[in-house]
Protein backbone atom coordinates (compact mmCIF):
# COMPACT_ATOMS: atom_id res chain seq x y z
CA UNK A 1 0.00 0.00 0.00
CA UNK A 2 1.69 3.61 -1.05
CA UNK A 3 1.28 7.31 1.03
CA UNK A 4 -1.68 8.44 -0.37
CA UNK A 5 -1.37 12.48 1.37
CA UNK A 6 -5.43 12.56 1.15
CA UNK A 7 -5.76 8.54 2.80
CA UNK A 8 -7.85 9.04 5.71
CA UNK A 9 -5.91 8.49 8.95
CA UNK A 10 -7.25 7.88 12.86
CA UNK A 11 -5.99 9.54 16.15
CA UNK A 12 -7.02 8.16 18.98
CA UNK A 13 -5.82 9.72 22.24
CA UNK A 14 -7.27 11.13 25.59
CA UNK A 15 -5.53 14.23 25.45
CA UNK A 16 -7.01 16.96 23.30
CA UNK A 17 -3.97 18.75 23.72
CA UNK A 18 -2.33 15.55 22.46
CA UNK A 19 -4.70 15.02 19.66
CA UNK A 20 -3.42 18.71 18.42
CA UNK A 21 -0.07 18.45 17.98
CA UNK A 22 -0.13 14.96 16.43
CA UNK A 23 -2.99 16.81 13.80
CA UNK A 24 -0.31 19.80 13.04
CA UNK A 25 2.21 17.11 12.64
CA UNK A 26 0.32 15.29 10.14
CA UNK A 27 -0.28 18.67 8.60
CA UNK A 28 2.85 19.47 8.49
CA UNK A 29 4.29 16.25 6.73
CA UNK A 30 0.77 16.67 4.06
CA UNK A 31 -1.70 14.68 5.54
CA UNK A 32 -5.24 16.72 5.89
CA UNK A 33 -7.73 13.76 6.03
CA UNK A 34 -7.28 13.19 10.10
CA UNK A 35 -10.30 12.47 12.22
CA UNK A 36 -9.59 12.25 16.27
CA UNK A 37 -11.32 10.19 18.65
CA UNK A 38 -10.71 10.19 22.77
CA UNK A 39 -10.24 6.70 23.45
CA UNK A 40 -10.76 3.26 21.94
CA UNK A 41 -14.28 2.68 22.25
CA UNK A 42 -14.68 6.28 20.06
CA UNK A 43 -12.17 4.98 17.80
CA UNK A 44 -14.58 1.86 17.08
CA UNK A 45 -17.12 4.07 16.43
CA UNK A 46 -15.12 5.80 13.81
CA UNK A 47 -14.10 2.29 12.26
CA UNK A 48 -17.35 1.37 12.19
CA UNK A 49 -18.63 4.40 10.17
CA UNK A 50 -15.08 4.81 7.70
CA UNK A 51 -12.41 2.83 6.66
CA UNK A 52 -8.82 4.28 7.70
CA UNK A 53 -5.93 3.51 5.85
CA UNK A 54 -3.57 4.15 9.14
CA UNK A 55 -5.19 4.38 12.69
CA UNK A 56 -2.43 6.51 14.98
CA UNK A 57 -3.21 5.52 18.81
CA UNK A 58 -2.25 6.47 22.26
CA UNK A 59 -1.86 3.06 24.92
CA UNK A 60 -3.08 4.68 27.95
CA UNK A 61 -6.13 5.54 27.82
CA UNK A 62 -9.90 5.09 29.40
CA UNK A 63 -12.38 3.03 29.35
CA UNK A 64 -10.52 1.34 26.27
CA UNK A 65 -6.87 1.43 25.77
CA UNK A 66 -5.15 1.59 22.82
CA UNK A 67 -3.81 -2.33 23.73
CA UNK A 68 -7.28 -3.31 23.89
CA UNK A 69 -8.36 -1.55 20.53
CA UNK A 70 -5.30 -2.88 19.04
CA UNK A 71 -6.57 -6.03 19.74
CA UNK A 72 -10.26 -5.53 18.59
CA UNK A 73 -8.79 -3.90 14.97
CA UNK A 74 -6.84 -7.20 14.79
CA UNK A 75 -9.59 -9.51 16.10
CA UNK A 76 -11.82 -7.80 12.81
CA UNK A 77 -11.35 -9.37 9.26
CA UNK A 78 -11.73 -5.53 7.62
CA UNK A 79 -9.75 -3.92 9.73
CA UNK A 80 -7.13 -6.79 10.09
CA UNK A 81 -4.73 -5.26 7.99
CA UNK A 82 -5.31 -1.88 8.36
CA UNK A 83 -1.75 -0.14 8.95
CA UNK A 84 -1.68 0.66 13.47
CA UNK A 85 1.05 2.88 15.05
CA UNK A 86 1.03 3.10 18.83
CA UNK A 87 2.40 6.43 20.04
CA UNK A 88 2.67 6.05 23.77
CA UNK A 89 5.10 7.02 27.19
CA UNK A 90 4.64 3.70 27.93
CA UNK A 91 8.43 2.63 27.00
CA UNK A 92 8.84 -0.52 28.85
CA UNK A 93 10.61 -3.62 26.81
CA UNK A 94 7.33 -5.54 27.94
CA UNK A 95 4.88 -3.12 26.58
CA UNK A 96 6.71 -2.74 23.20
CA UNK A 97 6.89 -6.59 23.05
CA UNK A 98 2.75 -7.20 24.19
CA UNK A 99 2.15 -4.62 21.44
CA UNK A 100 4.36 -6.78 18.77
CA UNK A 101 2.57 -9.85 19.54
CA UNK A 102 -0.92 -7.87 19.25
CA UNK A 103 -0.02 -6.69 15.70
CA UNK A 104 1.06 -3.63 16.12
CA UNK A 105 2.66 -2.48 13.31
CA UNK A 106 5.16 0.38 14.80
CA UNK A 107 5.51 1.99 18.21
CA UNK A 108 6.58 5.53 18.99
CA UNK A 109 7.46 7.11 22.43
CA UNK A 110 6.36 10.34 23.44
CA UNK A 111 7.82 13.15 22.54
CA UNK A 112 8.95 12.78 19.39
CA UNK A 113 8.89 15.40 16.20
CA UNK A 114 7.37 15.29 12.87
CA UNK A 115 10.26 13.34 11.66
CA UNK A 116 10.14 10.48 13.45
CA UNK A 117 6.50 10.43 12.83
CA UNK A 118 7.94 10.53 8.98
CA UNK A 119 9.80 7.98 9.75
CA UNK A 120 7.35 5.47 11.32
CA UNK A 121 4.48 6.61 8.48
CA UNK A 122 7.32 5.28 5.78
CA UNK A 123 8.36 2.40 7.81
CA UNK A 124 4.94 1.06 8.18
CA UNK A 125 4.41 1.98 4.02
CA UNK A 126 6.83 0.10 3.14
CA UNK A 127 8.66 3.22 1.81
CA UNK B 1 7.98 -18.34 121.01
CA UNK B 2 7.65 -15.69 118.01
CA UNK B 3 4.47 -14.90 116.09
CA UNK B 4 6.51 -16.41 112.87
CA UNK B 5 7.38 -19.73 114.71
CA UNK B 6 3.97 -19.97 115.75
CA UNK B 7 2.06 -19.49 112.06
CA UNK B 8 5.23 -21.73 110.71
CA UNK B 9 3.88 -24.42 113.21
CA UNK B 10 0.27 -23.98 111.81
CA UNK B 11 1.33 -24.49 108.83
CA UNK B 12 3.43 -27.46 109.21
CA UNK B 13 0.21 -29.23 111.05
CA UNK B 14 -2.32 -27.75 108.45
CA UNK B 15 0.02 -29.63 105.71
CA UNK B 16 0.28 -33.13 107.64
CA UNK B 17 -3.81 -33.04 108.08
CA UNK B 18 -3.73 -31.75 104.70
CA UNK B 19 -1.77 -34.35 103.51
CA UNK B 20 -3.70 -37.12 105.53
CA UNK B 21 -6.86 -36.53 104.46
CA UNK B 22 -5.71 -36.24 101.14
CA UNK B 23 -4.40 -40.20 101.62
CA UNK B 24 -7.56 -41.15 102.34
CA UNK B 25 -8.79 -39.55 99.66
CA UNK B 26 -6.91 -41.85 97.27
CA UNK B 27 -7.36 -45.16 99.08
CA UNK B 28 -11.00 -44.10 99.11
CA UNK B 29 -11.22 -44.64 102.42
CA UNK B 30 -13.92 -42.07 103.07
CA UNK B 31 -16.44 -43.48 105.16
CA UNK B 32 -14.65 -42.36 108.61
CA UNK B 33 -14.39 -38.45 107.07
CA UNK B 34 -16.72 -36.19 108.45
CA UNK B 35 -18.09 -32.91 107.19
CA UNK B 36 -16.18 -31.42 109.36
CA UNK B 37 -13.40 -33.24 107.73
CA UNK B 38 -14.60 -32.11 104.03
CA UNK B 39 -14.99 -28.45 104.93
CA UNK B 40 -11.34 -28.63 106.61
CA UNK B 41 -10.07 -29.63 103.56
CA UNK B 42 -11.57 -26.93 101.97
CA UNK B 43 -10.50 -24.57 104.06
CA UNK B 44 -7.03 -25.70 103.50
CA UNK B 45 -6.97 -25.52 99.95
CA UNK B 46 -8.40 -22.05 100.10
CA UNK B 47 -5.82 -20.41 102.84
CA UNK B 48 -3.13 -22.42 100.85
CA UNK B 49 -3.64 -20.93 97.30
CA UNK B 50 -4.55 -17.13 98.93
CA UNK B 51 -0.84 -15.88 99.11
CA UNK B 52 -0.76 -17.24 95.33
CA UNK B 53 -3.85 -15.64 94.24
CA UNK B 54 -2.53 -12.62 95.43
CA UNK B 55 0.61 -12.59 94.03
CA UNK B 56 -1.15 -13.73 90.72
CA UNK B 57 -3.57 -10.84 91.31
CA UNK B 58 -0.72 -8.37 92.03
CA UNK B 59 0.92 -9.50 88.57
CA UNK B 60 -2.14 -9.02 86.28
CA UNK B 61 -2.42 -5.69 88.25
CA UNK B 62 1.11 -4.67 87.27
CA UNK B 63 0.77 -6.06 83.53
CA UNK B 64 -2.41 -4.16 82.75
CA UNK B 65 -1.07 -0.99 84.39
CA UNK B 66 1.81 -0.92 82.18
CA UNK B 67 -0.38 -1.72 79.19
CA UNK B 68 -2.42 0.60 80.19
CA UNK B 69 0.25 3.26 80.59
CA UNK B 70 1.42 1.91 77.25
CA UNK B 71 -1.91 3.40 75.67
CA UNK B 72 -1.43 6.39 77.22
CA UNK B 73 1.45 6.51 75.93
CA UNK B 74 0.64 5.87 71.73
CA UNK B 75 -2.55 7.72 72.15
CA UNK B 76 -0.14 10.77 72.75
CA UNK B 77 1.75 9.78 70.01
CA UNK B 78 -0.65 9.16 67.46
CA UNK B 79 -1.91 12.54 68.24
CA UNK B 80 1.15 14.18 67.70
CA UNK B 81 0.95 12.28 63.49
CA UNK B 82 -2.40 14.39 63.33
CA UNK B 83 -4.12 11.48 61.23
CA UNK B 84 -7.30 13.47 60.86
CA UNK B 85 -4.91 16.58 59.56
CA UNK B 86 -3.60 14.50 57.00
CA UNK B 87 -6.66 13.42 55.24
CA UNK B 88 -9.03 16.49 55.24
CA UNK B 89 -6.35 19.29 54.71
CA UNK B 90 -2.60 18.20 53.29
CA UNK B 91 -4.51 15.35 51.09
CA UNK B 92 -6.93 17.29 49.54
CA UNK B 93 -4.82 20.40 49.30
CA UNK B 94 -2.24 18.44 47.00
CA UNK B 95 -5.21 17.17 44.97
CA UNK B 96 -6.19 20.86 44.16
CA UNK B 97 -2.89 21.86 43.86
CA UNK B 98 -1.73 19.07 41.34
CA UNK B 99 -5.08 19.65 39.35
CA UNK B 100 -4.45 23.67 39.44
CA UNK B 101 -0.76 21.94 37.55
CA UNK B 102 -2.69 20.30 34.96
CA UNK B 103 -4.96 23.03 34.26
CA UNK B 104 -2.12 25.85 33.74
CA UNK B 105 0.04 23.13 31.66
CA UNK B 106 -3.03 22.42 29.47
CA UNK B 107 -3.78 26.49 29.15
CA UNK B 108 -0.07 27.50 27.98
CA UNK B 109 0.33 24.87 25.58
CA UNK B 110 -3.18 25.51 23.82
CA UNK B 111 -1.88 29.45 23.90
CA UNK B 112 1.94 28.27 22.47
CA UNK B 113 0.19 25.56 19.95
CA UNK B 114 -2.51 28.92 18.83
CA UNK B 115 0.47 31.08 18.66
CA UNK B 116 2.37 28.34 16.65
CA UNK B 117 -0.85 27.92 14.36
CA UNK B 118 -1.49 31.17 13.67
CA UNK B 119 2.47 31.45 12.17
CA UNK B 120 2.07 28.49 10.40
CA UNK B 121 -1.51 29.08 8.70
CA UNK B 122 -0.28 32.75 7.43
CA UNK B 123 -0.60 32.96 3.83
CA UNK B 124 0.04 36.80 3.04
CA UNK B 125 2.45 38.45 0.92
CA UNK B 126 2.94 40.98 3.33
CA UNK B 127 6.65 41.33 5.11
CA UNK B 128 5.72 43.75 7.63
CA UNK B 129 2.28 42.35 8.48
CA UNK B 130 3.90 38.82 8.77
CA UNK B 131 6.60 40.05 10.99
CA UNK B 132 4.38 42.23 13.40
CA UNK B 133 2.04 38.91 13.39
CA UNK B 134 4.89 36.78 14.45
CA UNK B 135 6.53 39.38 17.19
CA UNK B 136 2.86 39.56 18.84
CA UNK B 137 2.28 35.37 18.78
CA UNK B 138 5.63 35.41 20.17
CA UNK B 139 4.74 37.81 22.65
CA UNK B 140 2.18 35.45 23.24
CA UNK B 141 3.93 32.62 23.73
CA UNK B 142 6.37 34.38 26.32
CA UNK B 143 3.24 35.28 28.62
CA UNK B 144 1.89 31.49 28.21
CA UNK B 145 5.93 30.55 29.69
CA UNK B 146 5.06 32.08 33.02
CA UNK B 147 3.37 29.23 33.89
CA UNK B 148 6.69 27.51 35.09
CA UNK B 149 7.24 29.51 37.62
CA UNK B 150 3.64 29.16 38.65
CA UNK B 151 3.93 25.60 38.50
CA UNK B 152 7.15 25.64 40.10
CA UNK B 153 5.77 26.81 43.24
CA UNK B 154 2.77 24.47 43.18
CA UNK B 155 5.10 21.71 43.24
CA UNK B 156 7.79 22.69 45.96
CA UNK B 157 4.49 23.15 47.80
CA UNK B 158 3.46 20.03 47.14
CA UNK B 159 7.33 18.20 47.72
CA UNK B 160 6.75 20.37 51.14
CA UNK B 161 3.25 18.79 52.15
CA UNK B 162 4.88 15.44 51.21
CA UNK B 163 7.94 16.01 53.02
CA UNK B 164 5.49 16.15 56.83
CA UNK B 165 3.53 13.48 55.78
CA UNK B 166 6.62 11.12 55.49
CA UNK B 167 7.90 12.49 58.81
CA UNK B 168 4.67 11.85 60.42
CA UNK B 169 4.29 8.36 58.84
CA UNK B 170 7.86 7.36 60.43
CA UNK B 171 7.13 8.97 63.37
CA UNK B 172 4.12 6.87 63.93
CA UNK B 173 6.48 3.59 62.69
CA UNK B 174 8.64 4.43 65.27
CA UNK B 175 6.47 4.60 68.04
CA UNK B 176 4.68 1.08 66.95
CA UNK B 177 8.25 -0.61 66.41
CA UNK B 178 7.09 -1.24 62.97
CA UNK B 179 10.50 -0.04 61.72
CA UNK B 180 12.95 -3.08 60.91
CA UNK B 181 11.22 -5.91 62.17
CA UNK B 182 12.03 -8.32 59.29
CA UNK B 183 8.27 -9.20 58.99
CA UNK B 184 7.28 -9.45 55.11
CA UNK B 185 4.52 -6.83 54.42
CA UNK B 186 0.90 -8.93 53.43
CA UNK B 187 0.41 -8.74 50.14
CA UNK B 188 -1.50 -6.22 48.85
CA UNK B 189 -5.01 -6.93 47.75
CA UNK B 190 -5.67 -4.84 44.41
CA UNK B 191 -9.00 -3.70 43.59
CA UNK B 192 -10.60 -3.87 40.26
CA UNK B 193 -8.96 -0.55 38.39
CA UNK B 194 -5.59 -1.38 40.01
CA UNK B 195 -6.01 -5.06 38.38
CA UNK B 196 -6.85 -3.50 35.22
CA UNK B 197 -4.16 -1.35 35.12
CA UNK B 198 -1.22 -4.49 35.82
CA UNK B 199 -3.18 -6.45 33.48
CA UNK B 200 -3.23 -4.11 30.89
CA UNK B 201 0.63 -2.93 31.48
CA UNK B 202 -0.28 0.84 31.81
CA UNK B 203 2.80 2.09 34.06
CA UNK B 204 2.51 5.57 32.67
CA UNK B 205 5.84 7.16 31.12
CA UNK B 206 8.62 5.93 32.64
CA UNK B 207 11.92 8.25 34.26
CA UNK B 208 15.03 8.97 32.70
CA UNK B 209 17.27 5.88 32.76
CA UNK B 210 14.13 3.83 32.96
CA UNK B 211 12.40 2.58 29.82
CA UNK B 212 13.58 2.11 26.74
CA UNK B 213 14.55 4.75 24.25
CA UNK B 214 12.80 5.23 20.59
CA UNK B 215 15.98 3.23 18.99
CA UNK B 216 15.97 0.14 21.11
CA UNK B 217 12.06 0.06 20.22
CA UNK B 218 13.32 0.31 16.50
CA UNK B 219 15.55 -2.42 16.96
CA UNK B 220 12.25 -4.80 17.35
CA UNK B 221 10.63 -3.73 14.38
Amino acid sequence: MAIDNAMPILIVDDYATMIRIIRNLLKQLGFLNVDDASDGTQALERIKEKKYSLIISDWNMEPMTGYELLKQVRAASDTARTPFIMVTAESKTENVIAAKKAGVNNYIVKPFNAQTLKGKIDAVFGE
Amino acid sequence: MGAAQTKQQTDNSSIDALITLSDKLKENKTKNMSLTDVIGVAELLTSSLQPLLRQIDSTIHTELRGILMRIEGLRHEIAKVRADDISENKIPEMGRELSAIVDATEGATNSIMEAAEAVMEYDGNDIEEYKNMVSDQMMHVFEACSFQDLTGQRVTKIVETVEIIEERINLLCEMLDMSGTGEEAPKEELNAKQQRKKDLLLNGPALDGEGVDQSAIDELF
